[in-house]
């Protein structure tokens, strides 16, 4: 493979017998070097240009369609703008009052037919109506391929939801709908009922999903918990419905006149396809189905909410409505000023649980009541019928106290209209004063023998030793001076490595250790020198002086002291590059010892000065680079 | 090195200083306490705290007091101070353990390892990791100063250097459960908790008396609250008592 020519022409050459020319025709014809083979080539990408440009050529056009023409209020439908064989400049949004028009995505379709091929590009908005009527999407422009294309006005019917009427349903007309009820019309403001809702889908209806309710109103009912029950069959009208019971747990929370409905929901239903032809008996096995979304519309019921009577109202009557039983008991009935006791209340029967709580019991006074805790327990799905438990522990402020006096509730029962109170006979106590009783079981005190531990029925008594009283103060490791402290053990870590290190510096280095001997030989050599100046003993002090020489100099020029003579002073190098002072003045003192040995003893003030001679040298040499 | 003992010195004796000037107000609301007036003990006792005295007796008695009043939190809030200063009080965990008991609703309540590094009072975990640093800076010195000694300090000295690392991570792991697990203790009936730090603000949820709430925020007089069930709400500072982590 190699590159020829110049750089506006290159060749490119695969193999000898293969040129390629440029690079259209050095492709193609390095894969059809045949010449027919290139002419019929030539012919293809003809053909495809010409079956390109027929498609791009197709008329444009641009429609606009609704997916129905009618809708009820709360439903959408969706409206799509399609541009076939081209695509807008711009796309027109529709603008209609009563009606919320949003962008729901667009999308974008190739198709190829008959040697035709087209693309639509597609548009589609969601339609939702704000109110019933007749509304019109007006005629959309678009320009498309330079072309102005113009849709045609749609019109929409948007109907306010309604229950379908009684010949509707006997006529059988009505695939599904559904029907609300009541069990009575006039119940007491804070009963709970239980109405009924009724799916009912016509015997043809295949199969439905989907179900939701999109609208329940209920002006003066809380709507609880809902169940549904178990389907059945029955005959309306001409046709035969599946009935779907749906109940509802249904509170009246004011007093006068109460509307429930209507109950709107959506649903999608499976009928069987009109589409399919064959035999019908066939077609009952195998009809696949044909999917519907239906809208459904309950017809609203009025009821009447009765005000609880005025007359015989139990004055601990706290608003507990249905028809209740009554259990108390309490416990322990031994015990000392301020201890716990429990009482147990259970209220069982059929009301709204909600609503019942714990009376006030005024003759109570002589105990403290804490905040009791409550739990219910239902039997039944919609929470109505079951028991409602209250642990409340009270405890007695004195010891006069002999009984738990009477406990009493009422509750107004709408079965027969009238309210009834239930009262629990006092429990007898028996109360020590406080300090005067055995302590009640605790939770500290631990029993060997007992297998089980003891469940414990009050607090601990207080204790009597004050015990360690200190002044508040933060904690200790917010006390800076308490982080100080903690680097002095550090300190004395640091100071111990320092020493060691010079220890060891110290034993590894036999000329500093010998400097430092010397030096403290000076040292105290020079007092020796004072000393026998002062005590006028020249033999001493000279013989002391030459051996201070002596050491001085070994150690500076590390050799040993005894080989020191005054020739050093001469011979040595490193003495060379001492100053001429210093030299003169080791000289000087090295003639003074030998001069000593023959000449007459000198007085102490010579000697003296010799000293500090001494001393100045000693020092000039020990700052000498040995 | 005359700090350390000095340090000691004042841990051990520091307690003995206020005990003669509160001992009287003490026994008198013991008294009171023992005479069924509940509410006035409280009242006394709350009266010597207020003096800077502390103790867990105190607390412990204050928290008694507060229950037998009526006030699951308060009580709850007093024994949990006294649970700082004695962590391991049988009693005192018993009282707490029975007024939690008493609290309706839901509640926050320690996790393990806070119980478990509750088990020290935050000063007695600084003073033990402190003992420990010293030793063990110690042996390091008379490693230094001695090398001789060093084989026989060798396994000494390991054992301290972990003992030390473990004391200081317990410590680390109380510091910061002490200054950033800060709780709160509801102190009223039924306390709203609002969706933001303003009386107006929408009700997030109700909590009751003595319940035990995580602080996640202060500003201007409110509380930002956590309860178990994860919701979180502003409550009035005024309800409630925020104490520290254990």
């Amino acid at each position: 493979m190699a590159f020829e020519g110049g750089p506006d022409k290159l060749l490119f050459s695969l193999s000898p017998d293969k040129k390629i020319v440029n690079i259209s025709g050095s492709c193609l014809s390095y894969f059809w070097p045949d010449k027919k083979m290139l002419v019929k080539l030539k012919i293809l990408i003809g053909l495809i240009a010409v079956v390109l440009l027929n498609g791009t050529a197709f008329a444009a056009s641009f429609t606009a369609t609704l997916d129905r023409d009618t809708l009820m209020l709360g439903d959408s439908a969706t409206l799509s703008l399609a541009f076939e064989g081209g695509q807008p400049q711009t796309t027109p949004t529709p603008r209609v009052p009563g009606l919320q028009i949003v962008n729901s995505g667009n999308s974008q379709n190739f198709s190829y037919i008959n040697g035709a091929m087209s693309s639509t590009v597609t548009v589609t908005f969601s339609v939702t109506p704000q109110r019933a009527g007749e509304f019109v999407i007006p005629a959309l422009a678009a320009d498309v391929n330079g072309q102005r294309l113009v849709t045609e006005p749609l019109k929409l019917t948007v109907q306010t939801a309604a229950a379908p009427s009684a010949a509707a349903v006997n006529s059988g007309s009505e695939i599904a709908f559904l029907k609300l009820t009541l069990p009575q019309k006039k119940i007491y403001s804070g009963e709970t009922v239980v109405g009924q809702i009724e799916l009912c889908l016509r015997d043809d209806v295949q199969n439905f999903g989907n179900f939701q309710f999109s609208g329940t109103p209920a002006d003066g009912f809380q709507i609880g918990k809902m169940a549904q029950g178990s389907n059945r069959r029955t005959q309306i009208g001409n046709r035969v419905y599946t009935i779907v019971p749906i109940s509802i747990a249904l509170t009246a929370v004011k007093s006068g006149a109460l509307t429930l409905g209507p109950f709107t929901a959506n649903a999608v239903v499976v009928l069987p396809s009109q589409n399919q032809g064959g035999d019908p008996f066939f077609g009952r096995f195998f009809n696949q189905g044909e999917q519907r979304q239906v809208s459904l519309t309950s017809e609203e019921i009025s009821a009447e909410a009765l005000p609880l009577p005025n007359e015989n109202v139990p004055v601990d009557f706290n608003g507990a409505i249905g028809n209740f039983s009554l259990n108390v008991s309490a416990g322990p009935t031994n015990l000392t000023v301020g201890d716990p006791v429990t009482l147990r209340v259970q209220i069982s029967g059929r009301g709204a649980f909600d609503a019942v709580s714990l009376p006030t019991q005024n003759s109570w006074h002589d105990f403290k009541a804490f905040p009791p805790t409550a739990k219910v327990e239902t039997h039944d799905q919609f929470g109505l019928q079951g028991s409602k438990t209250f642990e409340q522990i009270v405890s007695p402020q004195n010891a006069d106290v002999h009984e738990l006096p009477a406990f009493s509730f009422s509750f107004f029962n709408p079965d027969d209209g009238k309210y009834h109170t239930l009262t629990q006979p006092a429990t007898p106590l028996q109360i020590h004063s406080a300090g005067s009783t055995v302590l009640p079981t605790v939770a500290g005190n631990k029993n060997a023998n007992s297998e089980t531990p003891a469940t414990p029925k009050d607090i601990l008594p207080i204790k009597e030793n004050l015990g360690t009283v200190t002044k508040s103060s933060a904690p200790l490791i917010s006390s800076p001076v308490f982080f100080a402290a903690q680097s002095l053990p550090v300190l004395a870590f640091l100071a111990a490595f320092v020493c060691r290190k010079r220890a060891d510096n110290l034993a590894n280095n036999p000329r500093l250790r010998r400097q430092r001997a010397v030096a403290q030989l000076v040292r105290d050599g020079v007092n020796d020198l004072r000393k026998f100046a002062t005590e006028n003993k020249p033999d001493e002090f000279f013989a002391t002086l030459f051996r201070l020489l002596q050491e001085q100099l070994g150690e500076r020029l590390d050799c040993p002291a005894t080989a020191i003579t005054e020739n050093v002073i001469e011979e040595h190098p490193i003495l060379r590059t001492a100053p001429k002072a210093t030299l003169d003045g080791l000289r000087e003192l090295f003639q003074l010892c030998n001069q000593a040995r023959y000449a007459p003893v000198r007085g102490s003030s010579e000697l003296n000065s010799v000293a500090a001679q001494f001393e100045k040298v000693v020092g000039e040499l020990q700052n000498l680079k040995a | 090195m005359k700090t350390f003992p000095a340090i000691f010195i004042a841990l051990a004796f520091a307690g003995n200083i206020f005990a003669a000037d509160v001992a009287a107000d003490f026994t008198a609301a013991n008294q009171l306490y023992a005479k069924g007036k509940f509410s006035d003990a409280a009242a006394s006792y709350e009266k010597i705290l207020q003096t800077g005295a502390v103790s867990p007796t105190l607390f412990f008695n204050f928290g008694n007091a507060e229950f037998k009043s009526g006030h699951l939190g308060k009580a709850i809030a007093a024994y949990r101070h006294a649970e700082q200063l004695a962590p391991r009080d049988a009693e005192l965990r018993a009282n707490l353990a029975f007024v939690r008991n008493q609290v309706q609703g839901v509640t926050q309540r320690e996790s393990f390892w806070q119980n478990w590094v509750g088990t020290l009072t935050l000063n007695e975990g600084a003073v033990l990791t402190a003992i420990l640093f010293w030793l063990t800076l110690a042996l390091f010195s008379a490693r230094q100063i001695r090398p001789t000694l060093v084989p026989k300090l060798k396994s000494a000295t390991w054992i301290f250097i972990t003992l030390t690392l473990f004391s200081g991570t317990v410590l680390g792991l109380q510091a910061a459960n002490h200054f950033s697990a800060a709780c709160a203790v509801v102190t009223t009936d039924n306390a709203t908790a609002r969706s933001g730090p303003f009386d107006d603000a929408q009700s997030a949820f109700t909590a009751r008396d003595g319940a035990e709430l995580s602080v996640l925020d202060w500003r201007d007089g409110w509380v930002q609250v956590m309860d178990a069930n994860g919701k979180s709400g502003w409550l009035s500072a005024k309800l409630v008592e925020v104490l520290p982590g254990a």
